[in-house]
């Protein structure tokens, strides 16, 4: 167990180093020049040449990868006009469109995406765990079709349509709820939930299916098997049956699902957060990539690699737990 | 969805052979009526896509020709006339702010969305189950290596890859084509870590044990006995795909790294039409139903085609 | 020279203008009717943007932006500033810290401001002119970039100065006394009042003053302070006490406070203003246009078309040629595209006759760019492809096919919609157009380099000061060919009696007498087919039910938020 987890911590920081190489090359190649956006339009050759070594754009992309990685084991200094600061290990350096250290731009941003992806995941595994129990156990009649219809709907609609669909009818038609702004969950709590619920209900929309679908075939599956027929036969409640026996047997899949399903969540969640100007993680991914602002898109792939790692070795353990027949690797 | 069968579907319940289980496959598919409903509607699909020039052709249109005489120019552009100006002419109605015809743009609308997501799907499925399996069945070392590489692929900076791709790719390259391996290439995670579940779980069976014991080789029992238990999830959740990619496809477009103009594709229609669907809801509907509508038929036919590849189920199903 | 750019101005689409043209009397009617700036005090308004891009570094030596901004304006006030009323006298020049619009001397090399009295910062400390130099000396410190070029380009020594944090002045800037600033610059300029109302001329006291984090804690100058500003999110201002509107005869400062919030999506913006409920009641949005769909949906509204403003700014939205590059270096191939356009279609793609009027000048219609009539190639409404065909015969050019560059989105209309509209025209005529899109900050990059600059592309340019001079020199005058980047001149046309024209007319310093000369130059360019006008835009904006007197200045296009009230 202990070995397993200091093997994943090494291959982290392997998976770290690669994805950020990545990143920089891919920085490279892009014609765009971050500077430009920086310095505004009335900027000339020499003027960008300044803001050019203010950014360290004019060292070769080699050395700039180079002082990144520094920066995060040792840390670095900056000018700020009349003085020096330094900004301290592990330092992702400071955004090229705003100025703030990275790390307290992700920092103040994180809580907003996870209280939208942590409620979202929430409602959309009950949603369609339950939507799926009961779309097997009336399987091919009239609430399966129905179940299978609405969940459809849902994976086929992008959430720039039913996010704004929802909006314009609870908040501008209805007006059962004010337009979603963010609230931390710290200053109020009942407040952050009823601004998430819309949100919350875009993602679920969408991201529900996989759940009901895969619960779903999970079920039918496991009710065909020779043990569950034995524990019917020995006249087990069919409850217990279900509840005990199938269910577990149909959800173990479900757990690596959400661990896996990742990057479709984050780039959803995105979306979402761009349509209802939540200022969380993904909007930040759209204003820096569209910015080229090179330091925050590499801080925002450490942050998201360690998710996913985080996030997988959680389902890994968790799977082992739930099926004792798999060995963690 | 025919790939697939041809690619995993025969071997599975050892007693019967291959031509004799695929008989029964067939039989049971069709005594499946929302299966063959949704097959029928697949098909009828495919054909509008694969016809989409003769068709438009007989309605007299094509996609990219302006009629702006036929919109209301101070009202933002809006067509004139009922549900977004449809008549003898164009048959869905025109595009606001273009007049281009929407029958012919959702016609070829569909080539893109079906190559695209198809396209995507098999890419999907090629990394995802052969990476799963040999996951699941190589051994902890290929395990855990192809655990990372699963890592690398989910948590890549996809938008700015994306961004990259369209400033760098050659304008000559072919978009569908770039779009398959932008949406491919990073999300066959859920595939691959779906099967290599189905591994770990199918490999301690006992019709798997037996068959080590009856000295079959690894890659006989990976293909022969584990993959066929594992098929079921993996087609459940390659039907989910097939709809998901086409809305990555729209997402794209949203962001602007979809298709090229004048090109259509729905997800590009749904995306130019969603702030429209109160001042002509017909742009919305058109590209929203059909993706609605192929979605609904996909997943009926992967249903009943999963019902029926269970080598398990009865044979007079679950009625 | 303002480019619709995030960094500039007002973010995505923005830039309105004026209510007070067309049916601006009448759209406002709503708050203008119960308006009493005597007694319009109290209350929050709102602002919903999109980008925070004007409003990204609250730093007055880092905002590009026109005419002090929409919210900048609030709390730096500048030696002068855009006069506040709404219609045609909006884009004149009133005096703010000054006791006047500036005393030229010396053919308008020297240019000479008294401060008026009881000026204050918020900490109660008097404003010097002292104050003000410091703040144009320190938007020269590489640490903070972004600012307007023109003090760069027209300050003695201003090329070559690096800021004041080393201890160095800058001696074209002269303080006689406390009350007495003096600036001399290297070439006559007649429009510097008009620059003097950026940001750069607002004063910053050199105590307070940390470089870099001076935006933490803005010192102000005028009725607003900053409570607090998290960037890309939010920005609270509340009253500054030490403001009077006995010492400022250009803001009314209705509201007690002012929350802006950033990162919106524009469909949210124009949802939460027609609903208009709870308190975006008290909203409105400096830098988000009506979208041709929700004007579609609301031009059947009589409620919201009640609450919609209607504005122009000075932009021209046009197909820009690269004359160094193959076949755009023959006149007759620019001519036969100009012919070949349909402006209608082009206008259309945008929203229709109701946000964009078809341009066939590159000056804005609007009297005080120097606005002249001409249409140097009439090819009616819909273009003429037959004559493009001519002159595409003439220049041997039978079987063209280019490639046309855009912007990726239609955020700017100069995105697929536009080249759309563009490709299918020229295809009438016989030239195939492909289409090449660019991010949008590649798309930047790659057309201010003359190195990588396409041959054809969309673009558009509106001035950063309502004058033709700045509307028309960076894309004519043949010195500001930039090699290294930041070139906005893409013909790349550098004629020398252009050149002297410009500096001819940059000498007067009355305005309305340089108009004409500015009108007759862009006719006599328009025939070189360096540019193919397309369209000027409009912009449509909705209010919120409690707002008063929201109109769009004339100079900006936007809501003049020091003029608007809740109460």
């Amino acid at each position: 167990m202990i070995l397993y987890l200091v093997r994943r911590l090494g291959s982290l920081l392997v998976l770290l180093v690669v994805m950020t190489a990545v990143v920089y090359g891919i920085f490279y190649a892009i014609p765009a020049d971050p500077a430009i956006l920086v310095c505004g339009k009335g900027c000339d050759g020499a003027q960008l040449a300044v803001v050019h070594h203010k950014l360290g754009l004019d060292q070769p992309i080699t050395a700039q990868y180079w002082h990144f990685l520094e920066g995060l084991v040792v840390g670095r200094d900056y000018s700020s006009g009349p003085d020096v600061t330094h900004c301290a290990a592990p330092c992702l350096g400071y955004s090229f469109q705003t100025d703030l250290p990275v790390l307290s731009l992700i920092a103040q941003r994180l809580p907003v995406s996870l209280s939208l992806t942590a409620g979202a995941l929430v409602l959309w595994t009950v949603t369609g765990v339950s939507l799926g129990l009961v779309s097997a156990l009336r399987e091919k009649r009239l609430t399966d079709r129905l179940i299978t219809v609405f969940v459809l709907g849902g994976l086929g609609t992008p959430v720039f349509v039913s996010g704004l669909l929802l909006l314009m009818v609870f908040c501008g038609w209805l007006q059962w709820l004010d337009f979603p702004v963010y609230v931390p969950l710290t200053e109020d709590p009942a407040g952050w939930a009823r601004n998430l619920i819309l949100p919350w209900l875009t993602l679920t929309i969408l991201q529900s299916a996989i759940f009901t679908r895969l619960t779903r075939t999970g079920m039918l599956e496991t009710l065909s098997e020779d043990h569950i027929r034995t524990f019917r036969a020995y006249g087990l409640p069919e409850r217990r049956v279900i509840g005990r026996h199938a269910l577990r047997g149909a959800l173990t899949p479900l757990i690596s699902i959400n661990a896996v399903e990742f990057g479709v969540v984050l780039v959803n969640a995105m979306l979402t957060e761009t349509l209802f100007g939540l200022p969380g993680i993904g909007q930040l991914i759209v204003q820096s990539s569209n910015n080229v602002d090179l330091p925050v898109v590499a801080g925002l792939t450490l942050t998201a690699g360690l998710a996913v790692v985080l996030a997988n070795t959680a389902a890994d353990l968790l799977y082992a737990t739930v099926d004792r027949r798999v060995v963690l690797a | 969805m025919t790939e697939l069968v041809t690619e995993v579907g025969g071997p599975g319940a050892p007693a019967s052979g291959p031509p004799a289980r695929a008989r029964q496959v067939l039989r049971r598919l069709r005594s499946d009526r929302p299966a063959m409903a949704g097959l029928v509607v697949t098909v009828v699909l495919i054909l509008a896509a694969v016809f989409a020039p003769l068709l438009a052709a007989i309605e007299g249109q094509d996609t990219t020709t302006f009629h702006i005489q036929l919109l209301d120019s101070a009202r933002g552009g809006v067509p004139r006339g009922a549900l977004g100006g449809v008549s003898a002419d164009h048959w869905l109605g025109v595009e606001p702010t273009t007049g281009r015809d929407l029958f012919a743009r959702a016609l070829y609308g569909a080539r893109i969305s079906f190559t695209v997501a198809f396209g995507t799907l098999v890419v999907q499925l090629l990394l995802g189950v052969a990476i799963g399996l040999a996951a699941g069945f190589g051994g902890r070392v290929a395990d855990a290596a192809l655990g990372r590489l699963i890592d690398l692929a989910i948590s890549f900076p996809q938008l700015m890859f994306a961004i990259a791709l369209l400033a760098i790719v050659p304008q000559s390259f072919p978009r569908p084509v770039l779009l398959m391996l932008v949406i491919g290439l990073f999300n066959w995670g859920g595939t691959a870590r779906l099967t290599r579940g189905q591994v770990l779980s199918l490999k301690t069976r006992d019709y798997v044990a037996a068959a080590r014991l009856s000295g079959a080789s690894p890659a006989r029992i990976a293909l022969r006995e584990i993959l066929p238990g594992a098929l079921p999830q993996v087609l459940t959740y390659a039907a989910i795909l097939l709809p998901t990619n086409m809305v990555s496809e729209a997402g794209l477009s949203f962001l602007g790294v979809g298709v090229h103009p004048p090109t259509s594709s729905w997800g590009q229609m749904l995306s130019t039409a969603t702030t429209w669907f109160r001042a002509d809801p017909m742009y919305v509907l058109v590209p929203g139903l059909s993706l609605l509508t192929a979605v609904l038929a996909f997943t009926l036919f992967a249903d009943g085609l999963r019902a029926a590849l269970d080598p398990k189920a009865s044979p007079r199903g679950r009625r | 020279m303002l480019r619709k750019v995030p960094v500039l101005l007002t973010a995505a689409a923005v830039l309105a203008a004026a209510s007070a043209c067309s049916s601006g009397g009448s759209t406002s009617a709503s708050g203008g009717s119960s308006f009493d700036p005597k007694n319009c005090q109290g209350g929050t308004l709102y602002i919903l943007n999109q980008d925070s891009a004007t409003d990204e570094h609250f730093d007055p030596a880092r905002i590009y932006t026109s005419g002090g901004g929409a919210v900048p304006s609030l709390v730096f006030r500048t030696l002068t500033t855009r006069k506040r009323v709404p219609g045609e006298a909006g884009t004149t020049v009133a005096p703010d810290l000054a006791t006047d619009t500036g005393t030229p001397s010396d053919d308008a090399k020297t240019w000479t401001y008294h401060l008026r009295d009881g000026l204050k910062f918020e900490d109660g400390t008097p404003i010097t002119s002292e104050d003000v130099k410091w703040g144009v000396e320190r938007s020269f410190a590489p640490e903070l970039p972004g600012g307007i070029p023109y003090l760069r380009d027209w300050l003695v020594g201003g090329a070559d100065y690096t800021g004041p944090y080393k201890g160095k002045e800058l001696d074209s800037i002269q303080t006689p006394t406390d009350k007495t600033i003096v600036f001399k610059l290297r070439k006559p300029e007649g429009d510097f009042p008009y620059v003097a109302t950026a940001t750069q001329f607002a004063p910053v006291p050199k105590a307070k003053d940390g470089g870099t984090a001076f935006e933490k804690h803005p010192i102000s100058s005028g009725p607003y302070k900053v409570q607090t500003h998290v960037q890309d999110k939010s920005l609270t201002l509340v009253r500054n006490p030490n403001w009077s509107r006995a010492a400022d005869d250009q803001r009314l400062a209705c509201p007690d406070r002012i929350e802006a919030t950033y990162g919106l999506s524009a469909a949210v913006i124009n949802q939460r203003l027609s609903t208009s409920s709870g308190k975006d009641a008290n909203a409105i949005t400096t830098d988000t246009d009506l979208s041709p769909a929700e004007l579609a949906r609301i031009s059947t509204d009589p409620n919201l078309k009640k609450r919609t403003v209607r504005g122009q700014f000075g932009y021209t939205n046009f197909i820009a040629f690269n004359t160094k590059v193959k076949p755009f270096d023959d006149v007759r191939v620019r001519q036969a595209i100009s012919y070949a356009v349909n402006r209608q279609a082009a206008v259309i793609a945008v929203g229709g006759s109701s946000l964009a009027t078809a341009a066939t000048t590159f000056l804005p219609d609007q009297a005080a760019f120097g606005y002249q009539p001409y249409d140097a190639f009439p090819a009616g409404p819909t273009g003429n492809p037959t004559k493009a065909k001519e002159l595409l015969a003439q220049a041997g050019q039978s079987n063209l096919s280019i490639t046309l560059a855009h912007r990726n989105s239609d955020s700017h209309q100069d995105g697929p919609a536009v080249a759309t509209a563009v490709q299918e025209a020229l295809k009438q005529a016989g030239i195939t157009v492909n289409l090449k899109a660019y991010d949008q900050a590649s798309y930047r990059s790659v057309q201010t380099k003359p190195s990588t600059e396409p041959g054809i592309f969309l673009s558009g340019w509106g001035a950063d000061w309502p004058t033709g001079g700045p509307f028309l020199a960076p894309i004519f005058d043949g010195r500001q060919i930039l090699k290294d980047g930041g070139n906005y001149n893409f013909a790349q046309y550098d004629d020398p009696k252009v050149n002297a024209e410009f500096d001819a007319t940059n000498k007067i310093s009355d305005p309305v007498q340089a108009r004409p000369r500015w009108g007759a130059l862009d006719a006599e360019l328009g025939e070189q087919a360096l540019t193919v006008p397309l369209f000027h835009p409009i912009y449509l904006r909705l209010y919120g039910k409690n707002v008063k007197n929201p109109y769009l200045d004339q100079w900006r296009g936007s809501y003049d938020v020091a003029m608007v009230s809740v109460k």
